[in-house]
């Protein structure tokens, strides 16, 4: 070995540039840690958290009870049990609504497949319990979830286009009703 | 009468400096996590008290309530033992360094010196011996654990332990040529004057910077740091020797870990970096404040050495075993025993 490298065994130089290193990271002090409890994670706007029914701006419930998102479910966690709203023969609604959230993969196929937007997926996710019960959610706790998730509500179908009843079409614009 | 007040004395200078000692086990403890951390741009503990600092009471207290398990088949005596026979060592090694100067207070007829609670005059012989004893816990512990893990952790903990307690004590050597006295007070002594009289730099005799090295490098290897800490590491060997302990008896082996660190510190602070004087002789203070700066002073060098255990450990990655062994045999030592030759040499030529 030439005299360099045998100066550098002598004087253990890597293992000081090594330190050298750590230190600059002591000194130079930028944590990359995520305090969790304190700080969240900022998440994407279409984040797929906890699950929520929605209503209309007059308190009137989305859900038609057509079980769509019961069919599309890959995980079998929707169970719909749907009847006609009483005293209006032409509507329906979700008589009982069961997700079985023990199950759930959060993949939003049942959120794709409604045909009214019902359902949402809400930037919740701190669901953990200690008693697995409190995961079955019923038709009552989704639209609290939903009440509490989502402030800005939709008019119902009727009254956003006169005389045209649309089901999720995605125009930017409603054609106006011609005087 | 005269028994009596300096048992007195004596119990009440063991109690302060068992306590200084523990505390900053615990400390010690907290701080190994987050400067580790701080190294690697992340928080240490941060939950329990503010910024983490009451991180020690939390792991005492779990560690306090854990279920004591003894393997079945384990020898019961010995497995109860081991982390004693460990951690035993670790702190009396304590009662012979000079944490002040040598002042000789006169306390109701007896002669009392309030910052050495013994100042036998072979300390250096009697810190060695004992550190050879903590060897002894660990083939204990890892025998009666009834763990062929165990069995093997401890074999190879022992056979590293008693490599490099050769390299300690020939690293020593050089120190004992300089001072001509075994006694850490003595040491100390003579090391008086500016930071040129230190034994690392020894203006005027061979400086000891080589022996201060290989002292340092084998003092890691025995207190089983890394990068030595094959024995002992989590991944290797399933935590060696430590595997079957659990509770207040692994705490134990941690005490004794963190306390052999602090104890080679400060005889690697009284042997060659001047003990309690400073660096240059006017911070040190008047006369009469010499005991507290001597302290602080003390404390500054030990904390020195302490970072520079966490610092190695952030840095370097573990050595096998077999590297481990050549290392020590056939590096360090051929080291040693020519930084004596040296030294004597000097020394020769050169009263």
């Amino acid at each position: 070995m030439n005299l360099k490298e045998w100066i550098k065994t002598l004087i253990f130089y890597e293992i000081l540039l090594g330190m050298k290193a750590t230190l600059a990271h002591l000194l130079h002090y930028k944590p990359i840690t995520l305090q969790y409890p304190h700080e969240k994670k900022p998440l994407p706007s279409n984040y797929r958290g906890m699950l929520a029914l929605l209503r209309y701006d007059d308190e009137t419930e989305k859900c038609v009870g057509c079980d769509l998102c019961e069919a599309a479910c890959p995980s079998r966690v929707i169970r719909v049990v749907s009847a006609e709203v009483p005293g209006e023969p032409t509507k329906r609604y979700s008589k009982e609504y069961y997700m079985d959230m023990t199950r759930c993969l959060f993949c939003g196929l049942c959120v794709d497949a409604c045909p009214v937007d019902a359902l949402g997926m809400t930037q919740e996710y701190e669901w953990a319990v200690y008693d697995k019960r409190q995961l079955q959610l019923n038709k009552q706790q989704l639209l609290a979830i939903g009440d509490r998730n989502f402030p800005v509500r939709e008019k119902r179908l009727e009254f956003q286009h006169p005389n045209v009843a649309y089901f999720n079409v995605g125009f930017k614009e409603i054609p106006q009703k011609e005087a | 009468m005269d028994t009596g007040i300096r048992l007195a004395l004596t119990l009440a200078q063991i109690g302060a400096v068992m306590v200084a000692v523990l505390l900053t086990v615990a400390l010690l403890t907290l701080l190994e996590r987050k400067v580790l951390g701080w190294m690697q741009d992340r928080m240490g503990p941060m939950e329990v008290g503010p910024y983490g600092i009451l991180q020690p009471v939390a792991d005492g207290l779990k560690l306090f309530f854990k279920e004591d398990i003894i393997p079945a088949g384990a020898n019961k005596f010995m497995f109860s033992m081991a982390p004693i026979l460990s951690l035993v060592p670790a702190l009396i090694g304590f009662a012979v360094i000079p944490f002040g100067p040598d002042w000789t207070i006169d306390v109701g007829g007896v002669n009392f010196k309030p910052f050495v609670i013994t100042d036998i005059n072979i300390g250096v012989l009697y810190i060695l011996a004992f550190a050879s004893i903590g060897a002894y816990g660990i083939i204990l512990g890892g025998w009666s654990s009834n763990s062929k893990y165990s069995l093997l952790g401890g074999l190879r903990s022992a056979a590293q332990l008693i490599s490099y307690e050769l390299n300690v004590g020939l690293s020593i050597v050089g120190v004992l040529l300089l001072s001509s006295s075994l006694s850490l007070v003595t040491i100390t002594n003579a090391q008086a004057g500016g930071f040129w009289n230190w034994y690392f730099f020894a203006w005027g005799s061979f400086p000891q910077a080589i022996a201060f090295m290989v002292f340092m490098i084998s003092s890691i290897a025995e207190t089983n740091r890394t990068p030595f800490d094959l024995p002992e590491a989590e991944s290797e060997l399933v935590a060696g020797f430590f595997t079957e302990y659990s509770g207040m008896r692994f705490a134990f082996f941690f005490l004794a870990e963190y306390g052999n660190m602090i104890l080679v510190s400060c005889v690697a602070t009284v042997l060659f970096f001047g003990g309690w004087h400073a660096p240059l002789e006017v911070l040190q203070g008047p006369e009469w404040m010499h005991g507290i700066t001597g302290i602080i002073w003390f404390a500054i060098k030990v904390a020195s050495f302490l970072f520079l255990f966490f610092w190695i450990r952030a840095t370097l990655p573990r050595l096998r075993y077999d590297q481990l062994m050549r290392f020590g045999w056939k590096v360090l030592l051929p080291i040693a025993l020519g930084n004596i030759v040296l030294t004597s040499i000097f020394a020769y030529i050169f009263p």
